[in-house]
């Protein structure tokens, strides 16, 4: 399955978040949302449905502590980053109806963006190398491997 | 394909396979070496930093067929999942021609002479199956310098005191790097002995093929300029430029046909109908002797699969060894980060210092462990499993602390002997088939529970080591009771001059059945304080020479 619309903006707002920008391209500017997205849809397809019903949940988490018509992405940075630490304190505001519980959620989108934005940039999640240059690391291989 | 006509048939292409089959066709024999995995070459091997053989959480780079062959993985709660490789409990080796040493970290170490008498040493605690080997170092040691110099270990053999060699090693040692002579003062402050582990490396040109370039992406993955060396570069080449050896790929051992004897007549498998088909078929094989070298957890299986009316519980379970004592290495990590000042170019291999310092003799408990630092790291294993633990998992201040603690990161390790205990086990799953409509390997138990004080130990003399050398930070995890197997997976088809006390004679043959020999880990009564591979290869040539010179 793909995320929809909604979702995928609950994502990016995530994204930007768990890893932001600043000297250095964030998740989000290094395509992390596409390596995400691609993830789901192939070798971690089994995840696709729990981490789409946890998208949404975080709306609902907006919701609950900041009013109706809210949305994650639509709340100021601080009141996204407070929400996440109370997700990651297992303190939702919202029952959680499925696992993975909110700290599990959380947990999980966290391992996924770092998977993405540090990974090879095959993976689409770390356009440029983005990170690799910002922490210094290039694997140096040979331009023409003599290996068979 | 030509069925008959052989006098050996070789299970696995990995190290143990892959020498049996060099020693053998180079002898003369007609070889049929048959692998379940492919010929993988360079470009084959993708170098993927989110699958390859140190991280595996969505597949790895030479895993080609996950799907169809499950295992079984019992937890210490009794919990039962069926796991495929890319799980961790699957306690997967690469499945692939050359095996697990395509991908490999290189570390060839022989183990310490009192390895191979344990039990005569420390004593079997109650509920182990600890025991000494049939056989001593000294029987071992002319194959170990036989496996350095065929397949090509750099080392520094005046400093390598424990198991001295009396040539120079084949290749000369890795380089120090400025962290591993940081660490080596910090050891020598200590007064522990420090030395160039052996690595099975070319570090100049040899034989042929090129020397390592230091490049960033090496163990989990194939080496860029082909200087990471095993069977697959060498005895295996070396066999088949004989035209005596024959290699089918992607061939599925299904059993050991056995006579009314007890004499192992062949193989039944299942393999390509014609070269280069995706279709398998069933065929079969026969030979004069039969080698298993599938690692010790397809082995094992093999042996429980291939029950007859006259060996109802497999071949060579007449003790109820088979399977049991189940083995690897418990890896206490150490981590820290480096003092303002000292350089970290960052460059593989990456492992360049070691100690034996405590592979025995510590106070109060059984064996130990050799220490080392570890292999150049990707940035995402750097993420995952070594920042510091108070560093927050998300936001800046996470992305900060890789930025600024990445290249200042320093860990260490070691692999711990195991006390092995007969609950560790392989056996056949009641429920669950492979895609042959097989029963697939169940693993089950931990384990000795002494081997987590050793581990605890180790633990704190590697901290001892950072703190000595002046790192900045020092933390690490305790260890839990597990089973542990994975790619030092051994001991399940054990060594034994009674044929009550193990699976295999002296020399590695199954007790009972004189024509069928087994050259992997499976054979290892105790798995050393080292990586075992070295010792996998010193026994298949030993293993070999014998059946060579057999007739």
């Amino acid at each position: 399955m793909s995320l929809a619309s909604p979702q995928l903006v609950t994502l990016r707002a995530l994204l930007e978040r768990l890893i932001p920008a600043d000297d250095f391209p964030g998740a989000l500017a290094a395509g992390t949302d596409h390596f995400i997205v691609a993830l789901l849809a192939g070798d971690a397809a089994d995840e696709a449905t729990g981490i789409a019903l946890g998208l949404e949940q975080l709306d609902a988490e907006a919701v609950a502590r900041h009013g109706t018509e809210r949305t994650f992405a639509s709340l100021a940075i601080g009141q996204q980053d407070a929400l996440l630490l109370a997700l990651e304190r297992g303190e939702p505001a919202t029952p959680w109806p499925m696992p993975p519980t909110a700290a599990a959620f959380l947990n999980r989108m966290v391992t996924l963006t770092a998977e993405g934005f540090y990974a090879d940039p095959a993976n689409g999640g770390n356009r440029d190398a983005a990170s690799w240059r910002m922490v210094g690391y290039d694997p140096r291989l040979p331009p023409d491997p003599s290996a068979p | 394909m030509k069925a008959d006509g052989f006098d050996v048939i070789i299970v696995g292409a990995g190290l143990g396979g892959g020498i049996a089959a060099g020693v053998l066709a180079e002898a003369g024999r007609r070889v049929l070496l048959l692998e379940r995995g492919s010929a993988l070459g360079y470009r084959d091997i993708p170098g993927d930093h989110l699958r390859h053989h140190r991280l595996t959480a969505y597949g790895d780079n030479t895993t080609r067929d996950a799907v169809g062959h499950p295992r079984v993985f019992v937890d210490p709660s009794g919990a039962t999942r069926t796991v495929l490789p890319r799980d961790a409990d699957y306690h997967h080796n690469a499945f692939t021609v050359g095996g697990g040493a395509r991908v490999w970290g290189m570390q060839a170490w022989r183990f310490h002479p009192d390895d191979f008498r344990m039990a005569s040493r420390y004593g079997t605690p109650a509920g182990s199956s600890l025991a000494d080997w049939p056989l001593a170092y000294a029987d071992l040691a002319p194959f170990y310098e036989r496996a350095e110099d065929e397949i090509g270990v750099a080392g520094d053999h005046a400093a390598t005191r424990y198991a001295p060699r009396d040539r120079a090693y084949p290749l000369p040692p890795v380089p120090l790097s400025p962290t591993g002579a940081w660490l080596a003062r910090g050891a020598a402050a200590l007064g522990w002995d420090h030395f160039a582990p052996p690595l099975a490396v070319n570090t100049v040109p040899r034989h042929g093929r090129s020397a390592c370039v230091q490049c960033r992406q090496c163990i989990g993955f194939a080496c860029p300029t082909d200087a990471r060396n095993g069977s697959h570069n060498t005895l295996l080449p070396r066999a088949l430029a004989t035209d005596r050896c024959t290699l089918v790929t992607r061939a599925h051992v299904a059993r050991v046909l056995t006579d009314a004897s007890g004499r192992a007549a062949g193989v039944e498998y299942f393999a390509p109908t014609a070269p280069g088909s995706a279709q398998l078929s069933r065929h079969t094989a026969r030979a004069r002797t039969i080698i298993l070298a599938g690692g010790a957890i397809e082995t094992a299986r093999l042996l429980l699969l291939s029950a007859s009316p006259r060996h109802p519980r497999g071949l060579g379970n007449h003790s109820d060894h088979v399977g049991r004592h189940l083995q690897g290495h418990y890896y206490p990590v150490v981590s820290g980060l480096l003092p303002p000042g000292v350089e970290n170019p960052n460059l593989g291999p990456g492992v360049c210092l070691a100690t034996t310092r405590f592979n025995h003799g510590n106070p109060g408990v059984i064996g130990g462990a050799m220490l080392a630092n570890d292999f150049v790291k990707l940035p995402i294993i750097f993420w995952r499993e070594h920042l510091p633990p108070d560093v927050p998992r998300w936001g800046l201040a996470n992305k900060r602390a890789m930025r600024d603690l990445y290249l200042r990161g320093i860990d260490l390790r070691g692999p711990v002997q195991e006390i092995p205990s007969p609950d560790s086990r392989v056996t056949l799953d009641p429920v669950v088939l492979d895609r042959f409509g097989l029963p697939v390997a169940r693993l089950s138990g931990t384990t000795h529970p002494e081997t987590v004080r050793t581990a605890e130990f180790i633990r704190a003399r590697a901290e001892d080591w950072l703190r000595a050398a002046g790192a900045e930070r020092v933390w690490s995890s305790p260890l839990s009771l597990r089973l542990s197997a994975a790619q030092h997976q051994a001991g399940t088809a054990r060594l034994a001059a009674d044929p009550r006390d193990g699976v295999t004679d002296p020399w590695g043959r199954v007790h009972g059945h004189d024509n069928l020999w087994i050259t992997d880990g499976s054979l290892h009564v105790t798995n050393g304080g080292f990586n075992p591979a070295l010792t996998i290869m010193a026994l298949a040539f030993r293993a070999a020479e014998k059946i060579a010179r057999s007739g």
